[in-house]
């Protein structure tokens, strides 16, 4: 599909590309595409650089509608896709800019244990983790929560998790928001988001979402990798989930009141998907607080995951937890809207920003940082998909100067589930992956065709334009061994 | 013979489907999604849970977007998978219809659907009745 070709991209330098506000009339501010030339012929085939143009047309929308290498065409916002709005100016609030699985993020942690030590258990812990981490579409988990805790979880997101006893002071550290956004308003919560949320809490959901035990296979930068205790051949373990059905309802539950707004707020949008409402207005203050609370509830189910994987690790080996040297290294959101501090020609300004596959990419020093992070800056996790690569790399300066803080979130898709189901043999891929020595497991053989590595793009390419564009810049690469998928 | 046809998207799934008057389009679509939800694998028993909606909304794209969210929020919050519809009242604001599901465990579930979207909605009058095509969030 060649709907693109009429979008005109002016190269700004080697990784940014600029949509001109002449492009449409009623954008506000440019479109800035990160990508190289491989990378943009790609974009060009979907409907992606159309949707950044239609992004730019929010009120109150700040510098520019900014895109990642690994954008694709979503419904709305474009995934992949960043934008800050400035409430002090109108600036707009869109839980299409968050999207549907608010807080669908990604953690990564380490382990003591070398590829060599452990390289014949990798189908043993594969098939536990499979057994033991409820995973699926609706999966249901041993988690159960009543709605009085419901609540609380809600509220004090992953600290929730710790105070039960599923984790450590430690994790929640190193947790963006420590685990918890402030300002969540169990009140701006329907009955029917309560009532999906209560039995899908500790488990990973379906599609893309995924479990890995993965091996550095190469280092990038010596001196984080020591500080981050990283070395060649060091199994890591990735858990990729999000706020599962909570999320899905609140996003449902107030676009359908934001689709109003745009008529009383007279908000001007090409896509009713962008429906929004001024931040500081009644309805951009009841989002906010309904999205913290499905936020936190997605930070508090990847902790409970993450403490499944724990329990397996220690069924398997047994030996406790601590002793495998199996700490959080870092957990961030890469659908999200947050209010943040940024400096804009100079001034600083408290903004909304909205990532939406999109991930926070805080450079050193920055305060919101944890004391052990504050030299390295900030952990940020890119999976790729399960027969490639995935990424540890840090957020940088000139990230906060360009990309109010924000990198890339992943691979990207590139082919459709339909056409990847069409032209991939589950059975056949199973076994090429298994020669690479990749074992996989998932609910449905429909979800491996559909995510098959070639349904992506090669996460190597997204993460070099990050890195060679300065917004991030890597410490290590992983590669996958085994993998749960939903 | 399938009301459906998927269509090209790089990362949702897009739908076109159809049905002979408005109220077929509704009932169609609505199949067509669970169609693509879940599979049946154990047989039809008379325990099927009825569930009334009721919904209203500004104009007909409003409405087809809340029929088929509704559905899904349902479908999640009380663990069912519906598989018949029936229209009672729709026009360009009102809807009323009763779904007919059964325990998601009779199912093999596929895919999930996190929304309907308004993204690139179109709803249309053709020569043969009704036509919609509709992305879904996945």
């Amino acid at each position: 599909m060649s709907n693109n070709i009429q979008v005109p991209l002016e190269k700004i330098d080697d990784y940014r590309w600029r949509i001109p506000r002449s492009y449409k009339p009623g954008m506000r501010v440019p479109g800035i595409i990160y990508a190289d030339e491989k990378l943009l012929k790609d974009i060009r085939q979907d409907k992606a650089a159309e949707q950044v143009a239609n992004v730019a047309f929010l009120p109150g929308i700040v510098n520019a509608s900014l895109a990642m290498p690994d954008i694709h065409w979503g419904y709305g916002f474009c995934i992949g896709g960043v934008a800050a709005t400035d409430p002090e100016n109108g600036g707009v609030i869109s839980p299409g800019g968050v999207g549907f699985d608010i807080n669908c993020g990604v953690r990564m942690l380490k382990t003591n244990f070398q590829y060599e030590e452990i390289k014949d258990k990798i189908k043993t812990l594969v098939y536990a983790l499979f057994s033991d981490v409820p995973s699926g579409l609706g999966s249901k988990g041993d988690i159960r929560v009543n709605e009085r805790e419901e609540r609380e979880i809600l509220v004090k997101g992953a600290k929730w998790a710790v105070e039960k006893g599923f984790g450590t002071h430690e994790d929640l550290e190193c947790t963006e928001e420590y685990g918890a956004i402030p300002g969540a308003d169990p009140s701006a919560v329907s009955e029917r988001a309560y009532e999906r949320g209560k039995a899908q809490s500790g488990t990973l959901g379906s599609g893309n979402h995924f479990l890995e035990i993965q091996v550095i296979d190469q280092l990038y930068d010596r001196d984080l990798c020591d500080e981050f205790g990283l070395t060649l051949g060091q199994i890591t373990i990735m858990i990729h989930s999000g706020s599962r059905g909570l999320g899905y309802q609140v996003c449902d539950d107030y676009t359908r009141s934001m689709i109003h707004c745009l008529q009383k707020y007279n908000i001007n949008v090409p896509d009713r998907q962008l429906a929004c409402a001024p931040v500081n207005s009644q309805e951009g203050k009841a989002y906010l607080g309904a999205m913290k609370c499905a936020a936190n509830y997605a930070w508090a189910n990847r902790q409970c995951l993450m403490y499944l994987t724990r329990k397996v690790f220690e069924k398997i080996f047994a030996l406790p937890w601590q002793k495998m040297g199996m700490d959080l290294i870092y957990d961030v959101a890469h659908n999200i809207a947050k209010i943040e501090k940024h400096l804009v020609n100079g001034k600083e300004k408290t903004l909304c920003i909205h990532r939406k596959g999109a991930t926070r990419a805080f450079g050193p020093g920055h305060p919101d940082l944890p004391q052990r992070y504050k030299k390295t800056g900030q952990p940020v996790i890119i999976p790729g998909d399960m027969g490639r690569n995935s990424y540890l790399l840090v957020g940088t300066e000139k990230a906060m100067e360009e990309t109010f803080g924000s990198t890339c979130h992943g691979a990207g898709r590139l082919k459709s589930r339909t056409a990847a189901t069409k032209s991939i043999n589950a059975d056949d891929l199973l076994k090429e992956l298994e020669s690479k020595g990749i074992i996989v497991r998932a609910s449905g053989r429909g979800t491996i065709a559909e995510e098959a590595p070639q349904a992506y793009k090669d996460v190597n390419e997204v993460v070099d334009v990050v890195h060679n564009a300065g917004i991030s810049k890597r410490v290590c690469r992983t590669r996958p061994l085994g993998v749960i998928k939903g | 013979m399938k009301k459906y046809e998927l269509l090209e998207h790089t990362a949702d799934i897009r739908v076109r489907m159809t049905g002979k008057d408005l109220k077929g389009l509704f009932k169609n679509s609505a199949l067509a999604m669970f169609d693509i939800i879940a599979q049946r694998k154990l047989s039809k028993t008379d325990k099927q849970e009825k569930i009334i909606i009721e919904q209203k909304a500004d104009n007909l794209d409003e409405l087809f977007i809340n029929w088929l969210n509704e559905l899904l929020s349902l479908s999640s919050a009380k663990e069912l998978i519906f598989s018949e519809f029936q229209i009672k009242k729709l026009d360009e604001n009102n809807l009323e219809a009763v779904a007919m599901g059964e325990n998601e465990k009779k199912y093999k579930v596929n895919t999930e659907i996190k929304a309907a979207t308004y993204h690139g909605l179109k709803l249309e009058k053709i020569r043969s009745g009704w036509q919609a095509e509709v992305i879904f969030d996945v």
